[in-house]
């Protein structure tokens, strides 16, 4: 089956969703492990991170191949689940209270599940509160907050600042138009990604410093 | 001294690349150059103004109306004539109060019609029909709106057609017509250069896009939905912006000849193109699909009038100023000099003698509303000596003024 894995990787990278349902429903169809199918795609998207990376392709074609592997991911999450593979992390994330602005943020969701990590995608505008709530429910490793706006971001200092007050345990990372390294060191975050695809190294960053 | 050049020879002049008596400024000449209403009612205080509500002029970014007594009070050159109707589709007409969620008493249109739900958030409906699902949402501790996108539960994304996505484009009516004769006539004789915003020839603007000044809008209205449609259905995209700027260009013959006389710039499009980062296309995706609509649209204005064009897009848009100067424009706004490779001196070195920029005058993300006054100081100096020299600079913020923005900081030029 090894020329159908490569057919769904293909598929993933231009973003072609109905060749990417199909390959997933013959590969799974003739009995492939559900981790090898989850390899091509996380291959395909690996692929489409490293190219964004590089400004070789732009938001349009990274959201079209983000949605050819949710489309085959709807297939494959059921299989995964029975049997019993679920990822070894999970990350929450959502855009803080006051900002509507999810593009970025659905990007750096696709990106991470893409990398084998479980996601819980609280949306947007989202309170202090049902993060910290999350992340006690979810026991996540990582949360990523998002902010577009200029006008958000003393919502998201406050989030971090009471992620750090209730005392969970996790790594939070940000990311957004207005946000740098800067403003990201100054509110008490661990990490920062200026990029989607960036997004996902520096998830598997933080949890390799807490795994240390 | 006694300034040589009033205020429209002072913007043609640095529009045209020539040496004005001194930098035109710009604040509140169009909906991406404006102020807050919470900056504008800020600044009126400051300068000892009158002390009445600020008329908001655009309600989806909340932005306030810059009146006579504050225009002179900040040396302004520019006077905008706003559309018909806002984006949300009613005119701005017989003012009523309204107190906002961080409890600022402002006047809105009486067609503004906006309800705040049980958890404070705010939601607003197209052409202020009550009876159509509300097309823009403020959150509580918001400070705008943002748009919702309604989707139509017949979209299939499988069957594009492009009626669907044209619905928002057609001749201009009688009623529009009337609106820019009454306009023309009282801003015929203002000293100011005359800004306007051109109906329809935005391209894929994604502001636009959802359409919140219509009731049930169909079609690809979702905003990821449009861009993964520029990225798998260029030649829908291509067609529907050829349509579009069919329309777009007898509308503008339209208002040549009711207020040709009176418009000096007219902003063409406010489609952005960059990210704090990067492109949000490639460049030869712009070149395919964007290009020859811009010059189309440029190429007729600069054939038939004397108006100058004037092109928006935020972020690191530097690998695709040649394609804004090929496509004919004339002017850059909002000039983003905090986003990868938009350095003040290297745009000036590189693009100053084929394009002016409006805008790059101080960064509203970050030194105007987070640094000290004399940073904010020795930012607009430094940008205005370097954009200034020679013409082909008119000073303006870096987009809209936020609200948020400490006043001291607005107000202390000279």
């Amino acid at each position: 089956m090894e020329p159908k894995l490569n057919e769904l990787s293909e598929a993933i990278k231009a973003g072609r969703r109905k060749e990417a349902k199909l390959a997933t429903e013959e590969l799974l169809a003739a009995g492939v492990a559900p981790e090898e199918v989850m390899s091509a795609l996380s291959a395909g998207m690996d692929d489409v991170g490293r190219r964004f990376k590089a400004n070789e392709i732009f938001v349009p074609e990274v959201l079209v191949a983000a949605r050819a592997m949710q489309t085959s991911m709807n297939l494959l999450e059921p299989v995964l689940l029975s049997v019993g593979s679920e990822p070894e992390h999970t990350v929450v994330i959502g855009t803080v209270e006051g900002d509507l602005h999810d593009i970025g943020k659905n990007l750096v969701a696709m990106m991470v599940k893409a990398a084998n990590f479980k996601v819980v995608d609280l949306g947007t505008n989202v309170s202090p509160d049902a993060f910290i709530a999350a992340l006690r429910e979810h026991r996540a490793a990582v949360i990523g907050l998002s902010a577009l706006l200029t006008t958000t971001m003393p919502a998201m200092r406050r989030t971090v600042e009471l992620i750090r007050e209730s005392g969970v345990a996790v790594k939070v990372m940000v990311g957004g138009a207005p946000i740098t390294q800067q403003f990201a060191q100054e509110i008490g975050a661990d990490g920062y990604a200026p990029d989607a695809a960036s997004a996902v190294d520096e998830a598997k960053r933080l949890i390799a410093r807490t795994a240390a | 001294m006694e300034p040589i050049m009033n205020s429209k020879q002072r913007v043609r002049a640095a529009v045209d690349r020539k040496s004005p008596d001194r930098i035109p400024i710009d604040f509140g000449s169009s909906f991406i150059t404006g102020m807050h209403c919470s900056v504008v009612a800020g600044l009126r205080q400051h300068y000892g103004l009158e002390d009445t509500p600020v008329k908001v002029c655009e309600p989806y970014q909340m932005l306030g109306l810059i009146e006579e007594d504050l225009q002179q009070a900040l040396g302004i050159d520019v006077q905008p004539i706003f559309p018909q109707r806002t984006i949300f589709g009613f005119p701005n007409e017989n003012w009523k109060p309204w107190r906002t969620p961080w409890g600022q008493e402002v006047l809105v249109s009486e067609h503004f019609h906006a309800k705040a739900d049980a958890k404070g958030d705010t939601y607003i409906h197209p052409k202020g029909d009550r009876s159509a699902p509300p097309s823009g949402h403020m959150p509580k501790t918001g400070y705008f709106f943002d748009t919702i996108e309604r989707r139509d539960p017949n979209f299939d994304e499988d069957h594009l057609s492009l009626e669907d996505n044209l619905e928002e484009f057609a001749l201009m009516n009688e009623e529009e017509a009337d609106y820019w004769r009454q306009q023309a006539a009282q801003f015929r004789q203002c000293d100011r250069a005359i800004s306007v915003h051109l109906n329809g020839t935005c391209l894929g603007d994604i502001a636009l896009v959802p359409a919140p000044f219509l009731t049930h809008p169909k079609g690809v209205r979702g905003v990821a939905d449009w861009y993964m449609t520029v990225a798998s259905e260029p030649d829908f995209v291509m067609e529907l912006f050829d349509r579009q700027t069919d329309i777009a260009v007898r509308n503008m013959q339209r208002l040549y000849d009711i207020a040709g006389d009176v418009i000096d710039v007219v902003v063409v499009c406010g489609t952005d193109f960059g990210t704090q980062a990067s492109l949000f296309c490639g460049v030869p995706t712009v070149r395919e699909i964007w290009l020859p609509r811009y010059q189309r649209i440029n190429d007729w204005i600069h054939r038939n009038t004397h108006w100058r064009t004037f092109k928006h897009s935020c972020g690191a848009i530097e690998p695709l100023i040649d394609t804004f100067v090929d496509a004919g424009f004339d002017i850059l706004n909002p000039v983003q000099c905090s986003a990868a490779g938009m350095d003040p001196n290297g745009l000036k070195a590189k693009y100053g003698d084929r394009i002016t920029f409006w805008g790059g005058g101080v960064n509203t993300q970050e030194t105007l509303p987070f640094g000290t006054p004399e940073q904010v100081r020795a930012e607009v100096l430094q940008r205005c000596e370097v954009f200034g020299s020679g013409g082909g600079f008119v000073f303006n913020a870096i987009h809209n003024v936020q609200a948020l923005t400490p006043i001291k900081k607005c107000g202390g030029h000279d």
